[in-house]
């Protein structure tokens, strides 16, 4: 046996070694043994309003989710010891974790899109009303950890993905990193169409909330009259590449949505061509001007509205007239003697002989 | 009974006159208007209607209408449960609208097809002399007055159908609705596929001038991009229930064209159908087919020596 053999069954050796080491990482994240409790199915209490909480994780999903790499300590801040108290504190997104992203000395955090969002329309602001305070949604309203639905792949330009990398990273360095982005960063969001336009219904599709936390007047049916429009449609029928609610309402930083009033709003009247032309490449003063959530009313649009009657009436009056029509000579021919098939070389069997001019006429 | 109720109804129509009964052809002899109950016909036609370009611009339309209406309508109602299933068969929602601008695009074809085939057909028969519009789609009064007598023939009230041209009254009307229609559709349809051409379309005094007469409709590009909304899919609900309510039945499930006519393929009319509903384009058949004299001659000689035995 040769020393290249030897090698060979080194090698191999090896490489299920380190497939065995790579396989059991969440075990291995796991430094505080925090899984030693709550790898148990059941674990949980029943807290004094009789509400129950459950507190298991499972590794599985937790090692397949986007955080697999954070240990738990990262996040879970406030526990220093084991067994650990009661928690009481909330996580807080922008808090660091260890995890640090290439080509930079510091810990990653959420802080900066943090600090966008707390600007946007969505942030509380100290002045708010109390139940407006309560309807806003906070980080884990929209974002769960296992986010595991994979977005379809297409091939969109470099530059743009590269934005959404800035949103966190430096610049420095994060083209080389490019080859390590994984599938999500290929489009705008990482979740569908779909997805995105169900998340944004759940609270503005409900017209009594948005009426309790005073929403402008025109975004009370917002969600209604986007399904209406093509954007709506073509995504309720599983489009993957038509306008959602973010593609239109947030810049690439994702959660910049603000009303269209602020100068900073994708919908501001000033913004509104560029945001566009991200689909619309001839998009002028004129363009904007089209209704993407096309309302149909009297008032607003006499002229479509009575253009819509006057359809309505041309479809009836042709339906009505024209299968009136048919029936009324189906019924004039076949009083006449007229059969339904052509059978033997003619439709009107049983008649009497042909007339034909009488001998004396023909005479004349 | 049947023969009383018979005897009663034909008592209550006028006796017709000798002279509108008959129609005497040099070298045929007359023909009595209800000639067509007693005709020998093929049910694939006997005789020319429709050359092979209308037949292929025809098929050319029934295939894209239809694959139109199958993209098109899961669209319009998107929020239906059958709309997704529908849309799937054509490989997703995005899949479906290339599908759909596809199809609109061969149809456009087809339309432009038919706009040369008549256009050079025209100029072919005035060349040649024989163009006559009374055989055309042109619309008259007379198709008017037919319609007048054909009710006043369904209700019994006359004993015999109008004499009419190769395009009757039904005919015309069904051709100057496909024209409107097809009109609607695709400028709407291109107003939607290019809403940003479409703007660039308008000049912007042109727009300004129409939006501020129009004050509340906002602008006149965005206004023009409702309407179109509006009535590409009106338009093409409507087409779509006249078609497969109204068209399909009238063609081929009335009597005698049932369960098929297949003049859509064939381009050739039967010969009871054309004396009855065609009566004076079956004259010009006669003068142009000397078969077709042949065979009316010998049919009325025929009757003639029954009836004289």
């Amino acid at each position: 046996m040769s020393a290249n053999h030897l090698w060979k069954a080194f090698f191999c050796c090896a490489v299920v070694f380190i497939c065995l080491v790579i396989s059991s990482t969440v075990e291995a994240l796991d430094k505080e043994d925090c899984l030693v409790c709550h790898k148990y199915r059941f674990i949980g209490r029943i807290d004094e309003n009789g509400k129950r909480h459950y507190y298991n994780v499972d590794e599985h999903i937790y090692g397949n989710s986007l955080h697999k790499n954070v240990a738990c300590n990262d996040c879970h801040t406030s526990i220093s010891k084991l067994p650990h108290e009661p928690v009481t504190e909330d996580v807080n997104c922008a808090t660091e974790c260890h995890i640090r992203p290439p080509f930079t000395q510091q810990n990653f955090s959420h802080q900066k899109i943090i600090n966008i969002y707390n600007e946007s329309v969505h942030g509380i602001k100290p002045d708010d009303p109390p139940e407006l305070k309560q309807a806003k949604p906070y980080c884990k309203f929209c974002h769960l950890n296992p986010l595991y639905t994979k977005a379809e792949e297409s091939r969109i330009d470099f530059d743009v993905t590269l934005k959404r990398c800035l949103n966190c990273h430096q610049k420095k360095g994060v083209t080389q990193a490019y080859i390590h982005i994984n599938h999500r960063l290929r489009k705008k969001t990482s979740r569908s169409p779909q997805e995105i336009v169900k998340l944004c219904s759940k609270c503005h599709a409900d017209v009594a909330l948005m009426k309790k936390i005073h929403a402008p007047k025109d975004s009370l049916d917002a969600v209604e009259t986007y399904n209406r429009s093509i954007h709506g449609k073509s995504v309720a029928l599983g489009s993957q590449t038509v306008a959602d609610c973010i593609s239109c309402h947030a810049s690439n930083a994702l959660h910049d949505i603000y009303k269209k009033e602020n100068k900073k709003a994708t919908i501001n009247e000033d913004n509104l061509q560029q945001t566009c032309r991200q689909c619309h490449a001839q998009t002028n003063s004129w363009f904007v001007q089209i209704a993407v959530h096309p309302r149909v009313e009297k008032e607003h649009n006499p002229i479509v509205y009575f253009a819509g009657i006057f359809f309505r009436i041309m479809l009836y009056g042709a339906v009505f007239g024209m299968i009136g029509l048919m029936l009324f000579e189906t019924y004039g021919r076949r009083s006449r003697g007229i059969k339904f098939l052509l059978r033997n070389g003619t439709s009107w069997r049983g008649k009497s002989k042909i007339r034909t001019k009488s001998k004396k006429n023909q005479e004349d | 009974m049947s023969n009383i109720s018979q005897d009663a109804a034909v008592s209550v129509e006028a006796p017709a006159a000798e002279e509108d009964y008959f129609t005497y052809v040099e070298g045929v002899g007359a023909i009595p208007r209800d000639i067509y109950k007693y005709v020998e016909s093929n049910p694939m036609g006997d005789l020319p209607r429709y050359s092979v370009h209308i037949v292929i611009q025809h098929l050319l339309v029934v295939a894209t209408f239809l694959v139109l209406a199958a993209t098109g309508l899961p669209v319009y109602f998107a929020d239906q449960f059958w709309a997704p299933y529908v849309i799937n068969v054509f490989g997703g929602a995005d899949t479906a609208r290339l599908v759909h601008r596809i199809a609109a695009f061969t149809m456009i074809f087809a339309c432009a097809y038919h706009i040369v085939t008549i256009i050079g057909g025209t100029l072919r028969k005035i060349i040649n002399r024989e163009f006559d519009y009374k055989r055309t789609m042109i619309p008259r009064l007379k198709d008017l007055l037919d319609l007048y007598q054909d009710i006043k023939y369904f209700l019994r009230l006359t004993p015999y159908r109008p004499k009419m041209e190769k395009f009757m009254y039904k005919q015309k009307m069904h051709y100057y609705a496909i024209i409107w229609g097809n009109a609607v559709l695709i400028t709407a349809g291109t107003a939607l596929l290019f809403p940003s051409l479409m703007t660039h379309l308008f000049p912007d005094t042109l727009g300004q001038m129409i939006s501020h007469t129009l004050e509340t409709g906002g602008s006149f590009p965005s206004l023009f991009q409702d309407l179109a909304r509006l009535m590409h899919a009106d338009e093409a609900v409507m087409a779509l229930i006249v078609v497969a309510l109204w068209h399909w039945s009238n063609v081929h499930l009335v009597p005698g064209r049932f369960p098929l006519q297949w003049a859509f393929l064939t381009g050739k009319i039967t010969r009871e159908h054309q004396i009855e509903e065609h009566f004076l384009e079956y004259l010009n058949n006669l003068k142009e087919i000397p078969e077709e004299r042949e065979y009316m001659k010998n049919l009325l000689d025929k009757s003639d020596s029954i009836k004289r035995e």
